[in-house]
């Protein structure tokens, strides 16, 4: 009897590989159905230990490399997803995107027996319609491409550049420093009075600015050749926040709008053009064009009469 | 007739000229006509003629009206006018399109043979080459120069802006940007003004005129294309309202006329180099290919360029000449693609193929759908009317431009001023404006903060503070909500304004780009308040709205149709873009045309330029040559006195160009009948190399006179004063009969207008006889007389000849 019950497993577990649509029959549904779960294991079982013949397989090299690639996708993406907001991509996930890019590298590259690793890339990258792993790396990549990580990691990529880290640095600092006014603040101070802040944070904030100012300046002039001007989304969205707080929340950065010299020069210049043209109206001779008229006959009487002095 | 009139009630004091000149006159210069009009008192003779004498001495080649009898003066009664736009100036000639065809033409083409014309053939192409070429540098030039010189001074207003808005006195900015715009822009319109003032404006007026077969002096010259290339930098990098497009065409056209040339005269230098070339016929072929050389380096259009060529300029086409056009254009396009390419660093990709780029138009929001097409054509209503409000408004402000600012120290003063106004405008604008966007992810080249919160900058200073050609592209592809409907509503009213007085200053500088952005302001605008209407989400990108808006727009104000079509199409470089754009540039051509006429050919009109359009109005049949002509024609001799020939050319009152050449007849009162056509130039050249009957008996003349020594005087003939002519000489006999042209196109007396005009047209003749059934000369037909025939309101007009 066992023979016979593996045999069938076997074949319902080929019924589910192959898909819906070449179902085995009716009569069979109930029985397929109730050795599901343990069909699933076979098959796993079984392609896991290489079937022969033309069925279609994966070496277990390919399948740890697979698996390996599986789970550093889902590393990332939980990395990823965990530092969405505030942004910290880049500080957070470099290793596991390193890690992800040494797999997927592995996976295509031929690395070690050539022929074998080539028939992994081969049967894991392109044999269906679908190709997932590619496009999970391509997802990966050109999120760290958009994110612009390389800009704050280290020319290899082991770990941020020292101009991050110290912008990082200043970023924390200045946190720390409208925290720890704020909280002073709070006990004695209901309304939106932000001042006590921005006066003691005023120094850590333009120096933040000022730095990021500076980091977007090299990066501008760095990137002629390159393409990209942004800063990496780290440096970029820590500015941002911190920009926001500083400017929105607490009010801090109120520009003199020195109002009444700009009306007055402004209004100086526009009259300018009022004086010139009325001076010009009134004093400027007024060019005159000189006609002058064209010898023509005038009417048929005329012609008549040149015709008859000519003829 | 509603402009005219409001014109001259604006002119305040001057009262109805157009009804009664004389009065006016009387009233304004008592000291010139003190006897009052008509009366022909012997001081009104001295008048005109010293000032005649004036004018020719500083313009030597002046005129080309048909010749008529020195004793005829005193039938003359020179009025002085203000100027006003039906006149014809006597300033500008015709070019010789016809070919004369003399011995020395013949025997030339006998000694050429077969192989040699080959040769012409080959260097036709290659001089085509060399036209894209160097079109295209020269557009890189401007291109890469009006770049960084533009940079530099938004770095330095942005450096000033940001220093002065954290401590007070942004006054001082404003004084900064203003001053900075106005010294820039000085520079810019002083070459312009004192040096070479044809090479104000956009220089397309004054190409279709001089391919339409008008003398334009001085327009292809190697100066005006230096000054006319200076004039565009410094006035685009000063800020002004304007583009640096149009003037491409008017560069390409000299380079074309000098390479064709192939030396300058104002370098003095001859590299004797197709020297074929060098006669008016070749030449105007040469400057149409520069033409569209000029558009597709401007708008990357090359099949635009070559049909601007066609639309705008050339009324002599065939099918060779449009293929080596193209050739022109799509070599000056490369040219200018691949040197832009390695300039930005990304040596083979080929991105820019124009000075401007609209960007690309091709993914799947900015497609339209058919229910679209109404609300297009609705945009194409707008620009008709806000083109033809802009065109009115030019018109009033260049006929006061013309009448009273036409000293170049005050022309330059004026250039100035707009440029401040400019810049305070645009100070103001954006001072006032509280439309703040992030700055994260947005192209801005030159953000400015001012008054918006840290990493946030001014909406409106994307469109102000930046060249109007990336202004453009931003209104077209910045993403929907990165204007405000307010900032867009204030830029276009003002930008409107400023546009319209910033052209025709002392400057050089296009309108096409000035027109393009008010034009994807209020579409953009429009756009916006589309889908803030439907709350839809068809309508979502207002990019493609812009698009129609700055279509509409533009062809509102220049009235271009099919090659603006294709021009924009090609700088879209989105096919399906054609159908839209085409009935968008359509309505607003009809609309515009209801009001008042393009800007260019308004332009030309009031320049008093006798423009000859494709045909002859369309009820003068019942106007015979016999009226068009004029009449009586100063005649030569086949073989004719030195003397006369010298009082002939000398005469200051008829300065003529083209004379017939009668039969040999003892008695001078007689009209004997016509055996050809000699033209000026040649006798000149004649006199100079004293090509006398009496000299030749003697073999004084080393050699016989070639062709070639015609066309070494081309196309500066020295002027008759130049030519010493001694007693003795005097009294020489010169023989006519080598050089004239012996078959000279003549009409019979009663010929109608639209057939001698369909003749004059179309064989782009300079003189055209009108003889009797007996073969005499009655007449000559030249280009002001047809011109001065024009369809007006009331029907047909006839324009007044004036010395301008």
């Amino acid at each position: 009897m066992a023979p016979l019950r593996c045999l069938l497993w076997l074949l319902s577990a080929l019924v589910l590989a192959l898909g819906p649509a070449a179902s085995a029959g009716e009569l069979r549904r109930p029985l397929a159905l109730e050795a599901l779960g343990e069909a699933e294991g076979l098959v796993g079982e079984l392609w896991g230990a290489g079937l022969p013949g033309d069925l279609p397989e994966l070496e277990p090299e390919c399948r740890r490399l697979l698996a390996a690639f599986a789970e550093g996708s889902a590393a990332l993406t939980d990395c990823l997803g965990s530092h969405a907001r505030p942004v910290r991509l880049c500080q957070a996930c470099h290793h596991h995107y390193r890690r992800l890019l040494e797999q997927y590298g592995d996976i295509a590259r031929a690395v070690g027996n050539s022929s074998e690793s080539h028939n992994c890339a081969k049967s894991i990258l392109t044999s269906d319609r679908l190709q997932l792993v590619v496009t999970l790396s391509e997802f990966f990549n050109e999120t760290w491409e958009a994110a612009n990580c390389a800009n704050c990691l280290k020319n290899s990529s082991e770990g941020l550049s020292n101009s991050t880290v110290e912008f990082l640095d200043l970023f924390n600092k200045s946190l720390t420093c409208f925290e720890h006014n704020l909280q002073g603040q709070a006990i004695y101070l209901s309304t939106n009075n932000y001042t006590e802040v921005c006066k003691n944070c005023n120094e850590t904030y333009t120096m933040l600015n000022d730095l990021y100012n500076h980091l977007q300046r090299m990066n501008r002039q760095g990137g002629e050749s390159g393409h990209s001007t942004h800063l990496c989304i780290d440096v970029e969205d820590a500015m941002n926040i911190t920009r926001k707080l500083w400017s929105r929340t607490f009010n801090c950065s109120v520009p003199c709008s020195d109002t009444v010299p700009v009306i007055a020069v402004s209004s100086f210049i526009l009259f300018l053009p009022v004086v010139f043209y009325l001076s010009s109206f009134l004093h400027s001779k007024q060019k005159k064009r000189i006609l002058i008229l064209p010898k023509r006959i005038q009417s048929n009487a005329s012609l008549v009469n040149i015709q008859e002095k000519y003829s | 007739m509603a402009n005219v009139s409001k014109k001259v009630s604006w002119s305040g004091r001057d009262g109805d000229e157009d009804d009664d000149e004389d009065e006016c006159v009387g009233e304004t210069t008592p000291l010139l006509n003190g006897t009052g009009p008509g009366a022909a008192g012997g001081a009104r003779q001295l008048t005109p003629s010293s000032f005649l004498r004036i004018g020719q001495l500083s313009n030597v080649d002046l005129n080309e009206d048909v010749s008529e009898l020195e004793t005829e003066l005193p039938r003359q009664h020179p009025n002085e006018i203000p100027h006003n736009e039906k006149l014809l100036s006597l300033k500008y000639e015709s070019l010789d399109y016809d070919n004369s065809e003399n011995q020395l033409f013949l025997e030339e083409e006998r000694r050429i043979n077969h192989a040699a014309f080959r040769t012409v053939e080959i260097k036709r192409w290659v001089i085509c080459a060399m036209i894209g070429i160097l079109t295209g540098l020269v557009a890189c030039f401007i291109d890469i120069v009006v770049e960084n010189l533009a940079g530099l001074k938004y770095r330095v207003v942005k450096g000033n802006i940001d220093k002065f808005t954290e401590k007070g006195g942004l006054s001082f900015s404003l004084l900064l940007w203003a001053t900075l715009n106005a010294s820039v822009v000085m520079v810019g319109s002083v070459i312009v003004a004192f040096i070479e003032p044809v090479a104000a404006g956009s220089g397309i007026p004054q190409i279709k005129c001089y391919l339409n077969g008008v003398k334009i002096p001085h327009v292809v010259r190697l100066k005006t294309l230096v000054i006319k290339v200076c004039g565009v930098i410094l006035s685009v990098v000063g800020g002004l309202a304007v583009g640096k497009e149009g003037p491409m065409i008017h560069s390409g056209a000299v380079i074309a006329a000098g390479i064709s040339q192939g030396r300058s005269t104002s370098l003095k230098r001859d590299f004797k180099i197709f020297e074929y070339f060098r006669r008016d016929t070749e030449k105007r072929d040469f400057v149409s290919a520069g033409a569209a050389a000029g558009v597709s380096a401007a708008f990357g259009a090359p099949v635009g360029g070559v049909l601007f060529s066609l639309e705008e300029g050339a009324s002599f086409w065939n099918q060779f000449l449009t293929w080596r056009i193209f050739f022109a254009s799509m070599i000056s396009t490369f040219t200018l693609n691949s040197v832009l390419s390695v300039y930005h660093g990304n040596a083979w990709d080929l991105s820019s193929p124009g000075l401007i780029n609209f960007g690309r138009f091709d993914n799947e929001k900015m497609g339209y759908t058919i229910q679209e097409i109404p609300i297009f054509i609705f945009m194409g209503v707008v620009g008709g009317i806000l083109g033809a409000l802009f065109n009115a408004l030019n018109y009033w402000l260049t006929m006061f431009r013309i009448r009273y600012i036409h000293r170049p120290c005050l022309q330059v003063v004026e250039a100035m001023l707009v440029a401040a106004v400019t810049a305070t405008v645009g100070f103001v604008m954006i001072y006032c404006s509280r439309d703040c966007q992030p700055i994260q992810g947005s192209t801005v080249a030159y953000p400015l903060q001012l008054f918006c919160a840290d990493g946030e900058y001014n909406s409106m200073a994307t469109a102000f503070f930046n060249t109007p050609e990336k202004s453009v592209v931003n209104l077209f592809h910045d993403p929907p909500g990165s204007y405000n409907p307010m900032t867009l509503g204030m830029f276009t009213l003002m930008y409107f304004f400023l546009a319209c007085w910033t052209y025709g200053l002392t400057v050089s500088a296009g309108v096409f780009i000035p027109s393009l952005l008010i034009g994807a302001a209020w579409g953009r605008l429009f756009g916006i308040s589309l889908s803030y209407l439907t709350k839809s989400s068809i309508w979502a990108d207002p990019g493609k709205y812009a698009l129609m808006g700055a279509a509409a727009q533009l062809g509102g104000i220049v009235r271009m149709t099919l090659s603006l079509t294709v021009i924009m199409m090609e700088a879209t470089g989105n096919v399906t873009y054609g159908f839209p754009i085409m009935l968008v540039l359509m309505t607003a051509k009809i609309v515009g045309d209801y009001f008042v006429e393009g800007l260019y050919d308004m332009h030309i009109q009031l320049q008093s330029v006798p423009f000859l359009h494709w045909e002859a109005p369309v009820t003068s049949h019942s106007l015979t040559a016999r009226e068009v002509m004029s009449t009586p024609v100063t005649c030569l001799r086949r073989i004719e006195r030195v003397g006369t020939v010298v009082d002939i050319l000398s005469d200051t009152s008829s300065n003529h160009n083209g004379f017939p050449v009668v039969e040999s007849n003892p008695d001078t009162t007689q009209v004997a009948g016509l055996r050809g056509l000699i033209l000026r130039s040649q006798l000149i050249v004649l006199l100079k190399h004293k090509v006398f009957v009496e000299r030749a008996n003697l073999s004084l003349v080393q050699r016989r006179l070639k062709l070639k020594d015609f066309r070494d005087a081309y196309p500066r003939f020295p002027p008759i004063q130049s030519i010493h002519v001694s007693q003795d000489e005097r009294e020489c006999m010169i023989d006519l009969s080598e050089f004239m042209n012996p078959s000279p196109y003549t009409v019979p007396q009663e010929a109608s207008l639209p057939r001698v005009f369909k003749l004059f047209r179309a064989l782009g003749l300079r003189h055209l006889v009108v003889v009797d059934n007996r073969n005499e000369v009655v007449g000559m037909v030249t280009r002001k007389d047809l011109a001065r025939y024009r369809l007006g309101k009331e029907g047909l007009e006839e324009l007044s000849l004036a010395q301008t």
